[in-house]
């Protein structure tokens, strides 16, 4: 309506200047023309307002590195290898299963998943030794390490935790850069680590052990291999896979491991007292 | 009257008919020479009466004579025209003897080696069933009618825990044949043998996993089970064959408990058992036990340590799956409220 009236006007305007009269035929073609440019002139301004609203939308979502690219592999690397052991190793110790001794075929025998069990423990070896390194020799490693150590606060956090999850009280537990449930599993795997690298050195090294340790030692490292092997395995299942997969918060999977990035969303909702931290020290910095 | 006395006639017929037999064969200096040696041909009548044979004639074997006195020499009579399965004539079949027929000795024959054949072990007229104590084949008696060629082992054998219980009167005690089978003996290398590695632990299992027979021995029961538990039976049970069996440190024949210090497995001889295999093994490996049960309380420290990762692998278990359900419960309760 307005573009009719707008046109109806300039030609009335462009007749009253030059004082001629236009013919209906030529109006119509004019009419077209200013149409047409119209058109392209608002879809210009529509594509523009458009992307300078993608724009702000990008700069809103703003990402933390959670985990730098070291953490990241030692992480890929441990899960790698444990993945390895419990899949070699579990047909070990159910043996009599009809599951364990088709995977073992499956694997190509014994003789083959004993040396992919072995591959899988040095690898488990060598990221200990990549992870002491890392918390005694870099200056990230031993904050990191700093920030792993459990606290009084931890064991509030958990009690209040409770309670939130039962409704006793509205305010959930604001955690720092690690919560309880994250200390826990990272401890978890320290003791694992213990066990298993410890008892499995013995077994694996039987004939050297044999000469220094008396059997009943011997026998010892291998109950203890196995049922911590079976303990690492369900808390790995139950606990860790439930936190990092299938926690409606981060269903199919929580990629920050991964990738390192976390977003700020997130970020303000698992771990606020970071967020407020990091926000603190870049106010000093300006 | 007449019919009755063809009655007794006919139940006297046997003995009439082999009473032809001994004629001849009933005088002990009866004989021929072949090969310029005197082979005596004399039959105990008395032997043949007592054996499982007795209500056979003598010609129900020997089917090839015809008349009586024969001139020809009769074939050699072969046991299984009657010791077949499914036979008429009620020749027990149980322990299988056509399975002769796959046995390294029925191997042996065919090379033309001296082996032994059915008569060899149950004897020839005095064929007596292997319950009865003068049977070649009872129990007692097998060791030497097998050590008749096998010479050193039955030696070895009668030093072994076996027949110290066969001669205490625990008839439940291995002699040859609870291991070696009777009729298809196999020499370990086959697969097919009791005694190959990947059987040897069910040979053994047979004994050492019943309960009665070994509270009658004073063996512990559990043995076999543990050590199928162990590396050793693990890695034999998955076709490592090369994995130590029971008999890689008991031995086979002279198997002697551990109190006795000639066997291998008494604690001052068990570095160098163990050292067979495992070049390291010192006086450390006869501290512990061998056949080790996590879930027994005998097992010691191990038993301690299994009950401790029970009790804590459900502890922490329990606790994570807690935390997980009131974490859900928690979410699905604020859903609901909408907060």
């Amino acid at each position: 309506m307005e573009n009719k009236e707008l046109e109806e006007k300039l030609i009335e305007e462009i007749e009253r200047e030059e004082k001629i009269e236009i013919d209906e035929k030529l109006k119509e073609k004019i009419k077209r023309e200013i149409k047409e440019k119209y058109k392209k002139e608002f879809e210009r301004l529509k594509k523009e307002k458009e992307k300078k609203e993608k724009e702000k939308k990008i700069k809103e979502e703003e990402y933390f590195i959670r985990f730098s690219l070291n953490v990241r592999l030692q992480h890929l690397f441990l899960a790698i290898g444990v993945l390895i052991l419990i899949f070699t190793g579990l047909p070990i110790k159910f043996h009599e299963a009809g599951w364990a001794k088709m995977f073992l075929k499956i694997m190509g025998g014994i003789q083959v998943s004993r040396v992919l069990h072995r591959i899988g423990a040095s690898i488990l070896i060598f990221v200990s030794f990549w992870h002491m390194f890392y918390i005694l020799f870099t200056k990230e490693g031993r904050r990191e390490f700093w920030e792993l150590l459990p606290r009084i606060k931890d064991f509030k956090d958990f009690f209040q935790n409770i309670r939130y999850f039962l409704g006793l009280t509205k305010e959930k537990p604001k955690f720092g850069r690690f919560s309880y449930i994250e200390k826990f599993d990272y401890w978890a795997v320290y003791w694992g680590m213990v066990i298993m690298v410890s008892t499995g050195s013995i077994l694996w090294f039987h004939n050297f052990f044999l000469g220094i340790l008396p059997k009943f030692v011997i026998d010892i490292a291998k109950e203890a291999h196995s049922d911590e092997a079976m303990l690492a395995t369900l808390a790995i299942v139950i606990w860790h896979w439930y936190n990092a997969h299938f926690n409606p918060e981060v269903f199919p999977f929580n990629p920050t491991i991964f990738t390192g990035k976390i977003s700020k969303e997130r970020m303000l909702k698992e771990h606020p007292l970071e967020y407020e931290k990091i926000i603190k020290e870049k106010e000093i910095k300006k | 009257m007449s019919l009755l006395l063809v009655f007794i006639f006919i139940l006297q017929a046997p003995l009439e008919e082999d009473r032809r037999c001994l004629l001849c064969h009933g005088k002990k200096d009866f004989g021929i020479v072949e090969d310029g040696k005197f082979k005596s041909l004399y039959v105990s009548y008395e032997e043949l009466k007592n054996s499982v044979h007795k209500k056979f004639l003598c010609q129900q074997c020997h089917n090839d004579v015809r008349v009586i006195p024969h001139l020809i020499k009769p074939k050699k009579i072969h046991c299984l025209q009657c010791h077949f399965e499914g036979n008429v004539v009620g020749a027990p079949t149980e322990k299988k003897p056509e399975k002769y027929k796959e046995s390294i000795h029925e191997k042996g024959k065919r090379e033309g080696k001296k082996v032994p054949e059915c008569m060899d072990c149950h004897g020839i007229h005095n064929v007596r069933a292997p319950e009865d104590s003068l049977s070649s084949v009872y129990k007692k008696n097998v060791p030497s009618t097998c050590g008749k060629c096998h010479v050193n082992q039955r030696e070895e054998y009668e030093i072994s825990i076996h027949w110290q219980g066969i001669n205490k009167g625990i008839m439940g005690s291995a002699v040859c044949n609870d291991c070696h089978r009777e009729h298809d003996v196999l020499p370990p290398e086959d697969p097919r043998s009791s005694l190959n590695p990947r059987n040897v632990i069910k040979t053994c299992e047979k004994c050492h996993a019943n309960v009665e027979l070994m509270k009658k021995t004073g063996v512990p029961v559990k043995q076999v089970e543990a050590y199928k538990e162990s590396f050793h039976g693990i890695a034999l049970e998955f076709g490592v064959l090369k994995a130590a069996n029971c008999t890689s440190c008991h031995e086979y024949h002279k198997i002697l408990p551990q109190r006795d210090p000639r066997s291998p497995i008494h604690p001052d001889n068990l570095p160098k058992t163990c050292g067979k295999c495992h070049p390291n093994a010192s006086q450390n490996v006869a501290k512990g036990r061998i056949h080790v049960l996590p879930q027994e309380k005998e097992s010691g420290i191990i038993f301690y340590v299994y009950n401790f990762f029970k009790i804590f692998t459900f502890l922490v278990i329990t606790g994570l799956i807690i935390h997980i359900l009131l974490d859900l419960y928690g979410r699905l309760r604020r859903r609901k409220h909408g907060e």
